[in-house]
């Protein structure tokens, strides 16, 4: 009907009012206003349902099941744990993307670039943390989705599949976050890339070690080749496969329907896409709004913590002649660093790994029990809770805590002046760190509480490893703190202390700290609203007291 | 039974609101947060390049230039030093026409070349790999900053306290090697060296010596080195001096000789034209009066360095 016409028999009012539920109705593939509004009422729909157009009319929507279970749309059954996995990859790219504008990966320029996205780019310290919480928040939902599915069963016929590209989906969130590790370019990075790289050089025989490492770093050792390789991992190939893997994944989760919880249904019988009429719940409005709701509650809270909670660590830049002291794999592969610290590279870095992801992605094969309710598999849930409290403690071996006990006097200085990072001698700052030399077999009578909450702490590590190590007597630690230049400190940490045979020993360790130093534990804008609260505070007290 | 979607979704679509409300207010909070955090960060990134220069500093620099910038006397000189920040200082006296930073900068990563006849003798090594050092091009910048970091304290230092320092071509006596001398007047100090010659007259030989005239000039008849070739041979100037220039003693022509180099050039040296014109202000009166009567001394008697 032509707009003339239309104008003609219901007014200009009306006309318009037509145009904008035709409008409406294009844009959301099939819903006019007045089902929009009955929909946000709760009213049902009518026959037939009117509110299918958009799955069959959309692109978006038909990816989407038109309707679920009833029992599976409530939250404790899944927790939206896969829908979270596949939003935090959404938030990955976006925030991935933006970054990729200020960043070039070559080791001349990338740490760099990390120093003016912090500096210079209004929300880029926002950005970046997002991105790295995000990653990390990842690897977490994406396992505990494969715990969920575990424990519900989920993975028995038909869903054997599923639970298969499922894992590879995880191995590939994995080495999807690890590859983005290295690109900050810092000793961070550096080093947690360069063991992680060297245990495919564990792969026999030599020849083939060799050429998968030499693949993966561009060249012996990690560089400008294995950097840019590292990045193209991480921005292109990975997400690819990712992205492939993912409709794999999702087409099989929509075809055979998510599984109903275990006690609904018969044992041996899969009725997750058979649902009655009675049980159906359609996707419009009720999940959408569900989804969508649930959604923008995770993106609050990620920016919360984001913002509040969570700083990107940022280390000195990557220097290939030096060690850091720790080094340490990112948390979600302590258990494989941990596994290292008790076995040879090829058993822990290379065939207990191969083996156990191939045993995970043999479960649904080689678990005949058809029943897939609590009572039935007794075995199944030991083994699984076993196996979680196994890998808690290879990730508890993977920490510092576990066997790479340095030389003492190295650990006491550690413990308050790290290499990498804050602790507590920069986290108190330029302004507590009073010249003059403090030893630990002296009492001092200073009026500065976080200073002397740092002597004591030294006092502390410096008695702890006396009482620990036979080899470490009657120690004495000397901290000298003077003044190198406008606005620099310079402490020199000094431990002596005597072996089991006598014999004098001495450590020597000095750092710089300067008036402005942030380390990255201090970056976040809580550490700036305390400094803005405080020197609020002052002035207010200021003026109220009269000064 | 669960009967979870029955109702209203209203309920869901508040929390879907609060909640990106919450959103919105904590990026609101960052947008108002993020001039003084980039700030915070700029000077905190300088202070932790400060950091990172000072251990550079000491693990490379302080064995010649001292552990506090104080510099060591015949090996690299002073930086924590008021002659070396001051505009009218170091800069100044090697000609350098851009920024101290950049001065620091391209010494520490191209080095600096032995100055032989000063009282810096050693070489300052290339740092910067580029120029076949050890170093990054952070590093460098992390000195630099450490070294430009002295200035508030250097520019406080009276002249005695500044360490010695100065960086000249010529030899100054060890007496005017301080800032409080580089800070006096062009008259002053003219003054004061005069005063200084009066004080320390030099024997002739000294002057042949110390003022390297030996390095052009002959005294014996048969050396056929290279000393000597740049300029006539004094072996018979005796004989010769009083005969070059019409009405003029053998005493006032080598006198003029040496005031004035240009004056009278011997013939084949015309191209040469080396000798420099500033003996008179080096030389005091009487030191001019006793060379000359040294060089036209036959007699002269040399000896002989041990």
């Amino acid at each position: 009907m032509g707009l003339q016409e239309n104008i003609r028999e219901k007014g200009v009012l009306g006309a318009a009012a037509a145009q904008a539920d035709d409008v409406f109705t294009r844009l959301t593939a099939g819903i006019d206003a007045g089902e929009f509004r009955r929909m946000l009422q709760g009213e049902p729909p009518g026959r037939p349902n009117p509110r299918l157009k958009p799955h069959s009319e959309g692109f978006l929507l038909h990816i989407k099941p038109t309707y679920y279970h009833e029992s599976v749309t409530r939250f404790t059954h899944t927790y939206r744990l896969g829908l979270l996995s596949t939003y935090l990859f959404i938030v990955e790219t976006i925030t991935g993307i933006l970054l990729m504008i200020w960043y070039a990966p070559s080791p001349e320029r990338a740490y760099v670039d990390m120093i003016l996205l912090l500096t210079n780019i209004p929300f880029g310290q926002f950005l970046r943390d997002m991105h790295r919480l995000g990653a990390e928040a990842m690897v977490a939902i994406v396992t505990l989705h494969m715990v969920r599915c575990y424990l519900t069963g989920s993975y028995k016929p038909p869903r054997q599949f599923t639970w298969f590209t499922g894992v590879l989906l995880l191995v590939m969130t994995l080495f999807l976050s690890f590859s983005g590790y290295l690109l900050p370019w810092d000793q961070l990075a550096f080093w947690a890339v360069t063991i992680g790289t060297s245990m495919a050089e564990a792969v026999p025989p030599a020849v083939v070690g060799e050429t998968v490492n030499l693949l993966a770093r561009g060249a012996p050792d990690i560089g400008a080749n294995g950097l840019l390789r590292f990045y193209l991992l991480h921005v292109l190939f990975l997400p690819l496969l990712l992205i492939l893997f993912f409709f794999v994944h999702y087409y099989k989760v929509v075809h055979f329907g998510i599984s109903l919880p275990a006690d609904e249904e018969e044992v041996g019988e899969d009725t997750g896409n058979r649902v009655p009429a009675d049980k159906r719940v359609y996707y419009l409005p009720d999940v959408l709004v569900d989804e969508t709701s649930f959604l923008t509650v995770m993106t609050a809270l990620l920016i919360v913590l984001t913002v509040f909670f969570f700083q990107a660590p940022l280390e000195n830049i990557a220097n290939p002649q030096s060690t850091p002291l720790h080094t340490v794999a990112p948390w979600y592969f302590y258990w494989l660093q941990g596994l290292l610290k008790i076995a040879d590279k090829f058993i822990a870095g290379v065939l207990l790994p191969g083996v156990l992801l191939v045993l995970l992605m043999a479960i649904p094969y080689l678990d005949y029990n058809p029943s897939r309710r609590g009572k039935d598999r007794k075995v199944a849930i030991v083994a699984g809770i076993v196996a979680g409290v196994v890998m808690i403690i290879w990730s508890w071996m993977g920490t510092p805590e576990y066997a790479v006990e340095g030389a003492p006097a190295v650990e006491i200085v550690q413990d308050v002046m790290p290499e990498e990072g804050s602790g507590l001698a920069r986290e108190m700052g330029y302004k507590h760190l009073p010249l003059g030399v403090w030893r630990t077999d002296e009492e001092y009578d200073v009026h500065d509480h976080e200073f002397n909450e740092l002597l004591h702490e030294f006092n502390h590590a410096v008695d702890y490893y006396r009482r620990a190590d036979p080899d470490f007597n009657a120690p004495v630690g000397i901290l000298t703190i003077t003044q190198d230049q406008p606005s620099l400190k310079k402490l020199k940490w000094e431990i002596m202390w005597f072996d089991a045979e006598g014999t004098p020993g001495d450590y020597e360790k000095t750092f710089w700290l300067h008036e402005d130093s942030l380390y990255w534990e201090q970056y976040g804008w809580k550490h700036l609203f305390t400094g803005y609260v405080a020197d609020g505070w002052k002035s207010l007290s200021g003026a109220i007291v009269g000064e | 039974m669960h009967r979870l979607y029955t109702r209203s979704p209203i309920a869901k679509i508040m929390w879907g609101i609060v909640t990106s409300l919450i959103g919105i207010i904590t990026l609101l909070l960052v947008l108002v947060s993020e001039n003084p955090r980039m700030e915070a960060q700029t000077l905190s990134w300088e202070g932790r390049s400060i950091e990172n220069g000072a251990t550079l500093f000491a693990n490379n620099c302080a064995t010649c230039h001292g552990p506090n910038g104080q510099g060591l006397l015949g090996r690299a000189p002073g930086l924590n030093s008021y002659y070396f920040f001051t505009d009218t200082g170091r800069l100044q006296d090697v000609g350098w026409v851009g920024s101290l930073e950049d001065y620091v900068r391209l010494s520490i990563a191209a080095g600096r070349p032995s100055k032989t006849d000063s009282q810096w003798p050693e070489v300052m090594p290339t740092w910067a790999g580029q120029y076949g050092g050890p170093m990054r091009g952070d590093q460098i910048e992390h000195l630099t900053n450490y070294v430009m970091n002295w200035r508030e304290s250097a520019l406080a230092q009276t002249p005695d306290e500044d360490p010695f320092q100065p960086f000249e071509d010529v030899f100054r006596p060890t007496e005017f090697q301080n800032t409080a001398f580089l800070l006096l007047s062009e008259e002053e100090q003219a003054a004061a060296l005069e005063e200084y010659q009066a004080r320390n007259i030099r024997s002739p030989q000294e002057i042949w010596e110390s003022e390297a005239c030996f390095a052009c000039h002959n005294l014996e008849v048969n050396q056929v080195d290279y000393a000597g070739q740049n300029g006539p041979n004094f072996a018979d100037l005796h004989e010769r001096a009083g005969s070059r220039v019409a009405d003029m003693t053998a005493e006032e022509y080598v006198y003029e000789s040496i005031v004035s180099p240009r004056a009278f050039v011997v013939e084949t040296y015309e191209e040469v034209g080396q000798m420099p014109e500033n003996f008179a202000e080096k030389l005091s009166e009487d030191e001019i009066q006793a060379l000359v009567a040294w060089l036209l001394d036959p007699d002269r008697e040399v000896t002989e360095e041990e």
